[in-house]
């Protein structure tokens, strides 16, 4: 049985220090995400990130409609629980894998990385990761992505970037989504844009609705260019 | 954030590293970024409730410091603090090159001899 010492004592006389180390706690995480990045050298992987319910899964599905026939486009798609995501994306003809998180809010690079395992990739350009519905934590998980894709819906008000700031710091692209609601709602486009290049002057803003379409083409190109830019990198290295 | 898995990340993380020497743990120092949205005091709780099952860490404590943001400006080259997260340099220009902000490290170990 240990005997628990009164707790003015622990700063005892000889104690030794190891200064300065740096145990980085996201290490195991950045490690398996550096393994997925390796072994996907010629696809692109494009992180997915939102609160629940902004229109990430439906804009996959119009993504898939849309570029079908120039793409070959997969999807991993993150939930707490149920496989109704990947059945809404396997019904317009996507290749796509639920990954259950068990509860979990966020996808960590090892269940990406075990998830390769269960689809088949070949061929495939394009490789979504639908992450679960969260602003918070999924911002510190990298996932071995090329690219970060923030959705914010008009829906959910134009303080989102200020309220999130790293995942907005961390996301190539901000998506306002659900625009054909925008003439109903307290939501400016001009102030989320300001606020989003405050936290992050890199920031890609593109404006779309999925359910009229509005933007969706402008989406596809930039997608299209992505993806062109991944291979280019790769056929020619002089570049 | 997940302040009982980071707790337990914490354990793991040492017990591999120092796996001869965790009886004799008297202190661990976090730093934490303010990107890394970790409470100090719900740290502190946590910590409480997993180490109060593990006799061994009852004489062990945390220290959790956290570390504001930090950004280097490519164009003039100073460091400034980032408020009220306006990721702007003094000198006016945006920068995203944060140095300081978004780690999350254990930084020192203290043993017993």
């Amino acid at each position: 049985m240990t005997t628990v010492k009164p707790k003015s004592n622990q700063a005892s006389v000889g104690s030794v220090q190891c200064e300065n180390t740096t145990l980085n706690l996201l290490k195991v995480n950045d490690f398996v995400a550096r393994a997925i990045r390796d072994r996907l050298p010629d696809i692109l992987v494009i992180n997915v990130c939102s609160s629940p319910g902004s229109g990430k899964t439906t804009l996959m599905q119009e993504t898939g409609k849309r570029l079908r026939d120039r793409l070959n486009m997969a999807v991993l798609v993150g939930d707490p629980e149920t496989e109704r995501d990947a059945i809404r994306m396997r019904e317009v003809g996507i290749n796509a894998l639920q990954i259950v998180t068990g509860g979990m809010c966020h996808i960590e690079a090892q269940m990406i990385y075990q998830a390769l395992d269960h689809i088949d990739l070949t061929g495939v350009d394009l490789l979504f990761i639908e992450n679960v519905g969260n602003l918070v934590c999924p911002a510190a998980f990298d996932l071995g992505e090329d690219l970060r894709v923030t959705l914010l819906a008009s829906t959910e008000g134009d303080d989102k970037p200020k309220k999130y700031p790293r995942m907005f710091l961390t996301s190539e692209l901000m998506v306002v989504s659900k625009a054909d609601l925008l003439p109903y709602v307290p939501f400016s486009v001009a102030n989320v844009v300001q606020d989003a290049r405050e936290v992050n002057p890199d920031i890609d803003v593109l404006t779309i609705s999925s359910l009229t379409g509005e933007g969706i083409d402008a989406w596809c190109d930039w997608l299209l260019t992505k993806v062109a830019e991944k291979k280019g990198v790769l056929t020619s290295p002089a570049a | 954030m997940h302040e009982i898995s980071l707790v337990r990340t914490i354990l793991r993380t040492l017990e591999d590293e120092f796996p001869a020497d965790m009886d004799r743990v008297r202190g661990i120092y976090l730093k934490a970024g303010l990107l890394a949205n970790v409470q100090p005091i719900l740290m502190q709780n946590a910590f409480q409730a997993v180490v109060a099952d593990e006799p061994r860490y009852q004489q062990t404590s945390l220290h959790v410091e956290v570390l504001p943001i930090l950004i280097r400006c490519d164009d003039c080259g100073k460091t400034t603090q980032v408020q009220q997260y306006r990721f702007i340099c003094t000198c006016g220009k945006p920068s995203r090159n944060v140095i300081q902000g978004e780690e999350l490290l254990i930084s020192k170990v203290e043993f017993d001899d």
